[in-house]
């Protein structure tokens, strides 16, 4: 601070009170007692993600019209976003704050779209790492098994997977029917795995043809068969010609055999096995009918199969059980069937069907198709890797209790979903990288999982621990986003084919978005927690305090001229800023 | 070049003249179309002055005191409401002393509302260190901005220009428009002493504790009594350039009178019409209008009504418990002089009613009658 200067006469003062000396020593920021800061935070659709892709970064990027770059985001954390954007029962929607205000950003549609995007031109997902000399293998080429060895091979190492069947893709290949998933569509991710220098063999069964001991020559080992068993019906007559099972049933429709179906056919149970399986005997040109034993409050299958199964005018009949399979001439013809009622609660919530006693009735059938779920097949396992209740126990990491292998997918104990068994690989493939480098991994959860719920990230895993940005474990809700900021915006509906050509047809259902709807819905987004500068900051600031870095910022605040008056944080509209003690 | 124009653009144009740099008003009735001329000024290029709008009045003068500060010439306009909102800053900008030209369309307060003219707005504001200018005439008003920023820029103290709400700021007159060269030799531009940079910053109107406060009040206080001479200086100046001459107060035909009426603004005009024609009819009455209210101009009125018995004193203004305004001055500056008149207090006008020649007439009949005056004011032209 400058000498003080005394004036010992009215004459010698200024006119106006000026300050003589000069007050650049005088920074304003010393009068705060709080500070602003930015602060990222979670949105809750990466966190409600089970394969953890940056959507909301995605959600700005192809509101700026660079779809290219927000697929690179997604190929980041997942290998699939063609085959997710088609077939994920996608968690991040129901996740999402906007719908709670009006309806939720349609991510998954867009998920499709910009994986179509780079499918036309071109694109390639991001180079692998350098080279490292341990072998990893995979037993098992669905969701799981790829998206391991796609990371794996990202990360350097050298990786062969082992498939039972004849074709690469799991369930996703042979579960899933081509007008919800083209073959093309998938069989171009799969390609870009295999680009990376993944090995594939095919025709080599675990148990079979190959055991566990033979993979010595690997220093890893991620286990990820799936669950192709089918569950049987335990019914008299179950094995009358014209059954079979929802699995056998969609595997040979998908393998392009040849596939014998009567008039009408029966598919009995209420998951997406029996919704696709009727939705194929449809296509097949025959009349199913579904059988399934709860009501349609209580069915597993994911709404939006069961509203377009409903649209193709299948016939879903609620509390039926069969109990009787009737053969005339060696072949199935009729099916014994009983009435319930809902009785109390399982353990898993849904209420019990209960039997009503000579309610039996029967029904005229050609064919019938059990799809009452599926199991996995452990019998090749070593009982040491630790199995319960036909799964494999895994630890936080997908260790099993055998050195070196890991497991995920439908085998361990987690949801059956495409995305679960997606996140399980990126999991393993963190953690056995980890193992293979001897790196410690306490600590690890914290830093790369995104939220408190969320899955891990591998682009944070990549990021060197000094340059990942410290991540909040907060979650942002509506509650914590300045509302007076958002508009209500309809939500962009996909086009479908029209239910007349869906039937006898397997052409896919859903046709996509067009760039400019793509773009209006993507805008939709609210970016929850995450600054996208929009610049409130700096137009509120009285104090001109906050310091703007060319066009893709970030926004920084001059701490030297910031009164703490929190103008900022509370315009916000994100939830990208917040307010904390200063530090004396 | 002569225009016809309503005094609300006489505003507009003298800003334009004067070469503002910084304008930022708030719209309000009836001063609305002093702004929106200057927008249309601003946007089409003739004034090359940077445009705030704002959100309040309080904001407006709050941008006013920042873009002086800066050392830029700057103007505001207001009415009514508005200036009483904007009273906070009117004595920081006088504090700070800036110079800063406003123009008041003088407006009644609510409640109840109204929006036409009265004078209480401004006169409320008399304390806040602002010079005060009355305007009677669309032409007074053009000139009187010009001659505003020369005055307050010579003196550092903010000047604000009155003009009658619909009585001038809405009727159109012919106004002779200054050449632009003249004006600029007239009025250069503004060389502040001090000026708020970020680069080389100085605290302005920082702390200042009871050691140095007073000083500071008593500096204004110097200033605002300098004040008048300035005023005459300029309007002597601006006379002499332009051809035209207001002075700080205008005696009308007081030569030999024994009563002289006394009022303000565009009342004025009408007291000249009824002045003339009671000297037709061999009556000694004379007017002055008084167009400098702050500093008041005692010792040029002194000069004037030494010689009457009495003074009739007419205010389109209350202030109640009080009454009329300038008469209130008027007895104040008097009231040590030996040789004084006696001051009869008029109320008339007020929430813009006509004051017609029967109500100036009435004014001045009741004075002749009264050997002394009442001891409040007279309200006249009431409904009766």
């Amino acid at each position: 601070m400058p000498e003080q200067i005394i004036f010992k006469r009215e004459e010698d003062m200024p006119y106006l009170p000026i300050t003589f000396g000069s007050m650049a020593w005088n920074k304003t920021g010393t009068w705060r007692y709080l500070r602003p800061k930015f602060e990222n935070k979670i949105s809750p659709c990466i966190e409600g993600c089970p394969a953890g892709q940056d959507i909301e970064g995605a959600m700005v990027l192809i509101g700026k019209g660079k779809i290219l770059q927000a697929w690179d985001l997604f190929k980041e954390e997942n290998p699939f976003p063609a085959v997710c954007g088609r077939v994920c029962f996608h968690p991040c929607e129901s996740s999402c704050n906007r719908g709670e205000f009006d309806e939720a950003v349609s991510i998954n549609a867009l998920e499709r779209f910009m994986a179509d995007m780079a499918s036309r031109h071109g694109r390639k997902p991001l180079g692998k790492r350098e080279k490292r000399k341990e072998k990893a293998a995979i037993v098992g080429s669905g969701p799981a098994g790829l998206t391991c060895a796609y990371h794996l091979a990202r990360l350097g190492y050298g990786v062969t997977v082992f498939e039972a069947l004849p074709v690469l893709g799991g369930m996703l290949r042979v579960g899933i029917p081509e007008y919800r998933l083209p073959k093309k569509v998938l069989e171009e991710e799969i390609d870009q795995i295999l680009e990376l220098g993944v090995k594939a063999e095919v025709n080599v069964r675990l148990g079979k043809d190959f055991l566990m001991n033979d993979l010595k020559e690997y220093q890893a080992i991620f286990l990820a068969m799936g669950n192709h068993q089918s569950k049987s019906l335990g019914i008299p007559g179950e094995d009358t010609q014209g059954i079979m099972s929802g699995l056998e049933f969609l595997k040979n429709v998908n393998l392009g055999k040849a596939v014998a179906l009567g008039k009408r056919v029966a598919v009995i149970g209420g998951g997406n096995t029996a919704i696709d399986a009727a939705r194929s005997v449809l296509r097949l040109g025959s009349k199913p009918f579904i059988l399934y034993r709860r009501t349609r409050e209580e069915m597993p299958a994911f709404l939006g199969e069961i509203l377009e199964a409903e649209e193709e005018g299948i016939e879903i009949s609620y509390l039926v059980s069969p109990v009787r399979v009737i053969a005339e001439n060696g072949k199935v013809s009729r099916l014994e069937c009983l009435k319930n009622r809902l009785g109390p609660a399982d353990e898993d919530g849904r209420r019990r069907p209960v039997e009503i006693k000579g309610s039996n009735f029967f029904l005229e059938v050609d064919q019938v198709i059990a799809a009452i779920g599926e199991e996995a097949d452990l019998s090749p396992l070593p009982k040491k890797l630790g199995l319960k209740e036909n799964a494999v126990l895994t630890d936080e990491r997908g260790a099993t209790r055998q050195k070196g292998v890991f497991a995920g997918g439908d085998i361990i104990q987690q949801p059956r979903t495409v995305v679960h068994a997606i996140g399980s690989g990126k999991r393993a493939a963190i953690f056995i990288d980890c193992f293979l480098k001897k790196k410690k991994w306490e600590g690890l959860f914290e830093a790369i999982r995104i939220g408190e719920q969320g899955t891990l990230s591998m682009k944070r895993y990549l990021q060197a621990e000094n340059e990942r940005a410290s991540l909040s474990s907060k979650t942002v809700r509506l509650k914590d986003l300045n509302l007076d900021y958002f508009d209500y915006k309809k939500r962009k509906k996909m086009p479908k084919t029209q239910v007349a050509k869906r039937v006898g047809s397997f052409e896919e259902v859903n046709q996509g978005y067009a760039e400019e709807t793509a773009v209006a819905e993507a805008k939709r987004c609210f970016n929850c927690g995450v600054c996208n500068l929009c610049d409130n900051c700096y137009i509120y600031c009285p104090d001109v305090a906050i310091l703007k870095q060319g066009e893709d910022g970030p926004n920084v605040i001059d701490y030297d001229h910031c009164k703490g008056c929190g103008i900022c944080v509370e315009e916000c509209p994100r939830d990208a800023m917040v307010m904390e003690e200063e530090r004396r | 070049m002569k225009k016809i124009m309503v005094g609300n653009h006489a505003v507009s144009w003298g800003v334009m003249l004067s070469r503002a740099e910084v304008i930022s008003a708030y719209p309000i009735t009836p001063q609305t179309t002093i702004v929106e001329e200057l927008s249309v000024l601003c946007a089409d290029g003739r004034l090359k002055a940077k445009f705030i709008p704002v959100e309040s009045e309080h904001s407006a003068m709050a941008c006013c005191v920042g873009a002086a500060a800066a050392g830029v010439r700057t103007f505001t306009a207001t009415s009514g409401q508005g200036l009483a909102l904007m009273h906070e800053m009117l004595h920081w900008a006088s504090g700070a002393r800036l110079p800063i030209v406003m123009a008041t369309v003088n407006r009644a307060l609510g409640s109840p509302w109204n929006i036409w003219g009265e004078q209480t707005d401004s006169l409320s504001q008399r304390d806040t260190g602002w010079l005060q200018l009355y305007c009677e005439s669309n032409q007074e008003v053009l000139d009187t901005v010009i001659q505003a920023f020369k005055i307050a820029e010579e003196i550092s103290l903010p000047v604000m220009l009155n003009l009658d709400a619909f009585f001038l700021s809405h009727t159109a007159e012919p106004v002779e428009i200054p050449e632009q060269s003249l004006v600029d030799d007239f009025l250069p531009p503004y060389q502040p002493e001090f000026r708020l940079d970020p680069k080389n910053p100085h605290s302005f109107g920082c702390m200042t504790p009871p050691e140095y406060y007073m000083e500071f009040r008593y500096k204004i206080q110097q200033s605002m009594l300098q004040g008048k001479a300035v005023a005459q200086q300029v309007d002597d100046a601006f006379g002499r350039v332009f051809g035209r001459k207001y002075g700080l107060i205008e005696p009308y035909r007081c030569e030999g009178a024994d009563l002289i009426l006394i009022t303000s603004g565009a009342i004025a005009s009408t007291a000249r019409v009824v002045v003339d024609n009671l000297r037709e009819k061999g009556r000694k009455v004379g007017m002055v209008k008084v167009r400098l209210f702050r500093p008041f101009p005692k010792d040029e009125l002194l000069e004037i009504l030494r010689q009457v018995e009495k003074v009739a004193v007419v205010d389109r203004n209350v202030s109640f418990g009080v009454g009329g305004i300038f008469a209130h001055e008027m007895r104040a500056a008097l009231c040590n002089e030996k040789v004084r008149p006696a001051i009869f207090s008029y109320i008339a006008g007020l929430g813009g009613r006509d004051v017609t020649p029967p109500v100036l007439n009435d004014v001045i009949y009741q004075t002749y009658k009264r050997q002394e005056p009442e001891a409040q004011s007279v309200w006249v032209g009431m409904r009766s």
